[in-house]
């Protein structure tokens, strides 16, 4: 079965209007997601990420290399591909139940058989009894997991992350990746996650890729085998299948980081 | 013991609402009012010739009774405030589509934005003169001064607010698969509703000005009309009480019309903080 995602050769050059030079935000990059694979990226900051993402989701277009999914070059943005931004994109003046059936509702599903599938999302993602309340009375962990609620609801092929935990506190971030965890389980969906955080790269992906310094190459790919029903933080710690992998990726990504400082 | 359990429901509105009242303060406002009408009746008793310079609070009130009593301005008021609701609601009507199809692409946006900014300043009041020598002294040109009066502070507050829309949630929308008048629908509008309440509320703030300008100058029935022709007839309390009806309007007009829009709407969402 060919892969769900497959990146072959992408480069990015971001013109530069006031110097009329070119940044170079990423060079050759090729990889490839298999379905229901969970992918983790990490890099520096800088190192073109959120551009690898953008291109990805088709919001930002590709000029050099090529982006497939599930075999189809990524042209615009697309129903196929869900995206949770790193500050969370929920509509202020939509309810946590509206904003969460948002994409069904573009996509025409009839109002009773939306409302089934919106309560089993705000089921799964912990918010049952906020389902009428605003955006602004919830707490940030809340918002990041309506987002969450509303890129699954839609139901796209592949889920595209650009840190979204980041700017949670720690406590709720650990919930929120134990959240995410059960919630691959149930879904088995194909993800790429971006983070700068090597714990989290290590707990949520079956595989991490690891990116240098800009222009952002793929430096590095480190395969983390633990077996989903497996990752829970308290159990995980001393569990070496884990703490190998995170080690490498950690010593990978400081090779970048302290070649930075020199 | 039943007889005070049921004295107490009947008793409890009243005093709460009493209490929302002092806390809004109420009380303070009254007092200022009373202290303001206060001070105009001690000057306009010390002052020579008050019915022709400044009429006490009490005249302006007699010749209220009069010119209510002869059925006049109750008939001025609605002639003022037909023009009113007329003018502003074809200004919102135009002005809102225009400034949201105006904000949807950049380049257009760049090029209009200046020009609008450049009309939303020149007041009804200043275009007047010009009206008057196109249509003369006509109802028409009371409602092209309405008209132009609202259309320019909608239309620009509207731009505004399409223009502010946060790029992420429109992006958010095209990854969800929407299409451009989704996007429309669903985020540029209710993105730019603070705007477009604040728009609403300049516009028809000034076209309220402008209608009364215009009735003084091409009217022939209205609010603006009698402070005019009482000025006219030497009848000063009768300015003043027009006057004082504008401010009054106005204010109903703000506390019943403009403000539940806003409340039940932005405020609801969280965008603006109270
Ligand atoms: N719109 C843009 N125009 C010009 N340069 C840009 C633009 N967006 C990003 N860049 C540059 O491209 C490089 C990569 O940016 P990108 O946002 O992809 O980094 P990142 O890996 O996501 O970083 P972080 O971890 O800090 O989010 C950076 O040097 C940035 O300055
Ligand atoms: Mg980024």
């Amino acid at each position: 079965m060919p892969a769900k995602l497959v990146v072959d050769r992408l480069s990015h050059h971001y013109p530069d209007e006031y110097t009329g030079e070119d940044v170079h935000a990423l060079d050759q990059v090729s990889l490839s997601v298999e379905d229901g694979e969970f992918s983790a990226v990490v890099g520096p900051s800088g190192c073109g990420k959120t551009t690898l993402l953008n291109i990805l989701a088709g919001l930002l277009p590709h000029t050099e290399g090529s982006v497939q999914v599930d075999g189809k070059e990524v042209q615009g943005p697309g129903p196929d591909r869900g995206v949770v931004f790193q500050e969370h994109a929920i509509l202020p003046w939509r309810t946590v139940a509206r904003n969460i059936g948002h994409g069904l509702e573009i996509q025409g599903i009839p109002k009773s058989e939306r409302e089934q599938k919106v309560q089993e999302f705000i089921d799964l993602v912990g918010l049952s009894g906020f389902e009428e309340r605003y955006p602004h009375e919830l707490s940030g962990g809340m918002k990041q997991r309506c987002a969450l609620a509303r890129t699954l609801c839609a139901n796209p092929v592949v889920m595209l992350m650009d840190e979204p935990f980041a700017a949670v506190d720690a406590q709720t971030r650990i919930t929120l990746q134990e959240e995410l965890n059960r919630i691959a389980i149930a879904t088995r969906k194909t993800i790429l996650f971006i983070t700068h955080n090597v714990d989290e790269a290590a707990f949520l992906g079956d595989r991490c890729f690891i990116f240098s310094r800009r222009p952002g190459k793929l430096k590095a790919t480190v395969k983390i085998d633990v077996p989903r029903e497996k990752r829970i933080w308290k159990d995980l710690l001393s569990e070496k299948a884990y703490t190998d992998p995170r080690d490498e990726i950690l010593r990978l990504v400081r090779e970048e980081v302290f070649d930075d400082e020199e | 013991m039943t007889r005070s359990s049921e004295a107490a429901p009947v008793r409890k509105p009243q005093s709460r609402q009493w209490r929302r009242f002092v806390r809004g303060g109420g009380v303070e406002l009254v007092l200022l009012i009373l202290g303001i009408l206060f001070l105009w009746s001690v000057i306009s008793q010390n002052i020579p010739n008050p019915s022709r310079y400044l009429p006490s609070p009490v005249s302006v009130v007699l010749s209220s009774y009069d010119v209510i009593w002869k059925g006049l301005l109750p008939n001025y008021i609605g002639q003022t405030l037909w023009r009113l609701v007329i003018g502003s609601v074809i200004g919102l009507l135009l002005g809102i589509p225009f400034g949201i199809a105006l904000g949807l692409n950049r380049t257009v946006s760049d090029m209009f934005y200046p020009i609008m900014n450049f009309f939303q300043s020149i007041s009804g009041i200043a275009i007047l003169p010009i009206i008057v020598v196109w249509w003369g002294n006509s109802e028409k040109t009371v409602f092209v001064v309405i008209l132009y009066t609202c259309f320019f502070p909608i239309a620009f507050n509207v731009l505004t607010g399409v223009r502010s829309t946060p790029m992420i949630l429109v992006n958010a929308l095209r990854t969800l698969g929407a299409s451009r008048i989704r996007i429309v629908k669903d985020v540029l509008i209710p993105s730019a509703m603070p705007h477009i309440a604040t728009g609403a509320r300049l516009g028809i703030g000034y076209a309220w000005r402008a209608v009364i300008a215009g009735e003084m100058l091409a009217g022939r029935r209205g609010l603006g009309w009698m402070i005019f022709t009482a000025q006219d007839a030497d009848l000063t309390a009768q300015v003043i009480l027009g006057m004082v009806m504008i401010g009054v309007i106005w204010i109903m007009i703000d506390r019943f019309a403009l403000r539940p829009i806003e409340a039940d709407t932005i405020q609801r969402w969280g965008l603006v903080q109270r």
